[in-house]
């Protein structure tokens, strides 16, 4: 009855044929999830456009690199683990020190997109969990974000050439992290948290949202993932790195070759570049960023940055115009509004169901979105968040007298200020330049 | 504050036993058991199925896959410890193969795994042979069984042929539905599982249970044995009671037909000591113990919630269900009914039989095999090994026979003409001499064997 073209044999018919996903007759309907998985594979590898799942999404893990598959499937599994296990009222300090950990071993299973042999680890996952909901995350969308597609690279580089990722959704950053950050990361852990339970997750400081240590072929790669500080949707033409320091705070001519270079404070400064915000969200912000930094300087932290980014708005309107006349045919990143809205352009992703207008955003997902004030001479929006806050001033007095200078790194800078005097300099650099 | 609100509350009500039967969102489980192993069973089942749902279905089987595995190592530190241990393995023996198997026997991989995950399965009080471990999945749609490593090799070495054989049959068959093999390491120990479909109903009890071989020495219950509340009887207990299972001319035709073929597979792959299973379920006396039941007004809470399957809705306004039968759906089935795509192997009672019946006979214990018993024997300088088991020296096909013989004289009514050579098994494997002598067993006048 009816047209029956399984890829898989059929209870009662051996055919071998070519995949299709057509109707299935009612009676194979125990097949059906077999079949409706190929058929929503096939959909997963021709980027759907469809929002809503029924059933399950098939999830390949399918990356460049065996690493990034395994990240994939590493949060997959942590997630799911962790909805099987209840949410305690509150952390307790054994959770401060656990760890899940998992090996693979498979043979001859399974090879298409993973390694057959892998670790993964996962750092105080309840901690984490706990983080996540004070930060208003859900935990299936983290894991969505993290593993429905790859996490694309970055261009943009940590301190010492860290390699970082984005998801592919844009909402999260992944960044490749050293031993000793995640040392450091277990010891100011309690304290953080206690500081985002504090401030109601209402911070500038990185929103760290898990923790993880991958072993594929043997080498080890510890990863963090934070919340993205620039948007998930609106583009950022131009991005700065402020320490608040003196000494070579300039993009080199290198980075500034780059499609979104990474400029410094002197750049700033000579670019006679303003952040136009009014009263009301300058205040905010510099409590917000007072409060931060007292909090590193008493955690003995140092060598943050505050990053800066900017979206244009007309800027951003005219880039979609050019975009939708040469690539009216263009297969977009993203998913559509599905709601009769124009094209996305590529620099658009995942909007939300209701389309938004030039320069809008949703402030629960862009949490560091910050408008420009009535009186700017041009409509922006400003992204500005603190970064790279696992420096510890005693780590870094005993590198410098390992290494006899207290130089270390490429890019990074000579500094012989203590965390209390990093912090007050940061804090007035930011201040006078939002003035 | 974030939009998911954690509190006591929600902690409480996920420890009561919801009777809700429809879910929304994704039920949590807990992988709560009496002991780690069992934990550590579902929590493997449930993983693997996953990992299966991100694996695509292949158009078909490669070599390889009759020789893969997938193995897990759990290592977790003061995480996750309230209903797990904190180290284990988990392996999956040929995943892709009993995907495969699932699916020919008509199980959905998602009820597969919901039946086995999402409440500890439970002990059996049957025995195998030599004791090994029985479980049932809590809504009894499966057994659970304890194997040994030796049986592990032995379904390896028959898997592809077993695998083929269900193919052209279109799963329509009496041998045991393999659906998965595991192998589990809990404090060191390793613990071998195999996963069969259950003989006997999800829902209707078996009031009184056989296993045949047709063979000849002590084949009885032990006193032991008669003493339990479902014992196990045996070939002799059979004849002596004068039993015969009433299922109609039809059925019984298509019946041995199956077991046929069955016999002469496990005679060419050299697999003998294998029973016949057989569960007698008393329809009247079904509804007495009902009623019983309901006379006294009680209120059990039971394990299970009432969701094996896609079958059990119970929310039509139907009576209370019965402790007796967990999962009775009221008037949704009448008594001595079922589903047959559940109860695969249903029969019920033809109409002019005494008794309302319902019968569930199919092959059980089919990997023993002969090289392997050779040696032990010789090993041990006599054939007899283990408790229960019993002396054989016959060979696979002399068992076959035999035993065939025996379950062709077990119904009610003149045994069907032997089939012709266009009707055996296209594809048959077995040896030739067999299919002459075929004529010979059948044509025999319904005898009692002499012992």
């Amino acid at each position: 009855s009816g047209d029956l073209l399984a890829a898989v044999p059929v209870l009662g018919e051996d055919t071998a044929s070519i995949v299709t996903p057509t109707a299935i007759p009612s009676h194979c309907a125990s097949n059906m999830a077999s079949a409706s998985s190929i058929a929503a594979s096939i959909a997963s590898k021709t980027k759907t456009k469809k929002k809503h799942f029924v059933a399950q999404k098939v999830k390949l893990f399918r990356a460049s690199d065996p690493l990034l598959s395994v990240l994939m499937w590493g949060v997959n599994h942590s997630i799911n683990e962790l909805s099987h296990i209840q949410i305690p009222i509150m952390l307790m300090p054994d959770d401060f020190k656990a760890y899940s950990k998992i090996k693979v071993d498979n043979h001859l299973f399974n090879k298409e997109n993973m390694p057959s042999h892998f670790k993964f680890k996962e750092y105080c996952p309840l901690v984490f969990r706990n983080l996540r909901e004070r930060f208003g995350i859900d935990d299936q969308e983290f894991s969505n974000s993290l593993t429905r597609s790859a996490p694309l690279n970055s261009d943009a580089q940590g301190r010492s050439g860290a390699r970082f990722h984005t998801s592919y959704d844009k909402r999260y950053v992944i960044k490749t992290i050293s031993s000793e950050d995640v040392a450091e990361m277990h010891n100011i852990l309690k304290k953080y948290h206690q500081f985002i339970v504090e401030c109601h997750g209402n911070t500038l400081l990185p929103q760290f949202l898990g923790m993880y240590r991958l072993t594929v072929d043997g080498d080890e790669t510890y990863m963090i993932v934070t919340r993205n500080v620039f948007s998930h949707r609106l583009s950022v033409y131009k991005k700065y790195d402020l320490k608040g320091s003196t000494v070579a705070r300039e993009a080199s001519d290198k980075e500034k070759a780059k499609e979104l270079p990474t400029y410094k404070d002197n750049d700033f400064i000579n670019d006679g570049q303003k952040i136009y915000i009014d009263g009301e969200n300058k205040k905010m912000f510099l409590e917000k960023l007072r409060k931060d930094v007292e909090f590193l300087a008493q955690l003995k932290l140092m060598d943050y940055s505050l990053l800066v980014g900017i979206h244009d708005v007309e800027r951003a309107e005219q880039e979609e115009v050019d975009s939708e006349d040469n690539e009216a045919e263009d297969d977009g990143e993203s998913d559509g509004g599905g709601v009769g809205t124009p094209p996305d352009s590529p620099s658009n992703t995942l909007d939300s169901t209701k389309p938004l207008s030039p320069g809008e955003f949703d402030p629960s997902i862009d949490v560091y979105a910050i408008k420009s004030n009535d009186g700017a001479p041009r409509k922006e929006v400003y992204f500005m968040a603190i970064i790279d806050i696992l420096q510890h001033y005693d780590a870094k007095k005993k590198a410098a007298h390992a290494a006899k200078t207290v130089k270390h790194g490429a890019g990074a800078e000579i500094s012989t200020v203590n965390p209390e005097q990093y912090s007050k300099r940061f804090y007035d650099f930011i201040a006078t330049i939002l003035s | 504050m974030s939009a998911n609100c954690t509190s006591a509350a929600a902690v409480s009500a996920s420890k009561t036993k919801t009777k809700k039967k429809h879910f929304i969102g994704q039920k949590v489980k807990l992988f709560r058991a009496s002991e780690p192993i069992l934990s550590v069973f579902m929590w493997g089942v449930n993983h693997t199925v996953n990992e299966l749902s991100n694996v695509p279905v292949p158009v078909m089987l490669m070599p390889d896959d009759f020789k893969a595995y997938s193995k897990i190592k759990v290592d977790n530190h003061l995480f996750n410890k309230e209903n797990l241990p904190s180290r284990f393995k988990f392996k999956e023996y040929c995943p892709m193969v009993f995907r495969n198997l699932r699916e020919r026997f008509g199980i959905d991989d998602q009820d597969y795994q919901n039946s086995l995950t999402r409440s500890a399965p439970l002990n059996s009080d049957s025995q195998g042979r030599f004791g090994n471990r029985f479980l049932c999945s809590y809504d009894h749609r499966f057994v659970i069984k304890t194997i040994s490593s030796e049986d592990i090799a032995e379904m390896h070495s028959i898997l592809k042929k077993y695998h083929q054989f269900i193919v052209e049959c279109h799963g329509n068959t009496l041998l045991p539905q393999f659906l998965g093999m595991y192998r589990l390491t809990v404090d060191g120990v390793e613990t071998y599982m195999v996963v069969t479909r259950n003989v006997f109903s999800h829902r209707l009890t078996v009031h009184r249970k056989y296993d045949l071989k047709g063979s000849t020495v002590s084949r009885e219950a032990s006193d032991k044995e008669k003493a339990k509340e479902l014992p196990t009887f045996k070939d002799n207990d059979f004849l002596n009671e004068g039993q015969k299972l009433q299922i109609g001319d039809d059925n019984k035709k298509y019946f041995l037909e199956k077991l046929k073929r069955d016999v002469e597979f496990l005679a060419t792959l050299k697999i003998m000591d294998y029973s016949l299973l057989v569960g007698i379920h008393d329809v009247e006396r079904a509804e007495q113990e009902e009623m019983d039941v309901e006379g006294a007004g009680e209120e059990e809470e039971y394990e299970n919630d009432g969701m094996g399957g896609g079958a059990l809705t119970g929310s039509f306004g139907t009576p209370p269900d019965s402790p007796g039968n967990p999962l009775n759906c009221g008037g949704f089935f009448g008594p001595g009914e079922f589903d047959p795509s559940v109860d695969v192997y249903a029969i019920k009672s033809r109409d002019g039989a005494g008794k309302k019946e319902v019968y569930f006979m199919a092959i059980i214990d089919i990997l023993t095999h002969y090289d392997a018993k050779k040696k032990a024997a010789h090993a041990a300088k006599t054939v007899k090994h283990g408790a229960g088991a019993e002396i054989s020296t016959v060979n696979p096909e002399q068992y076959s026979k035999r035993f065939y013989e025996f379950m062709s004289n077990i119904f009610v009514g003149p045994t069907p003409p032997p089939p012709t050579h266009a009707q055996l098994r296209p594809g048959g494997t077995g040896p030739s001499h067999l299919l002459h002598s075929s004529s010979s067993f059948l044509f025999a006048p319904a005898r009692k064997l002499s012992h």
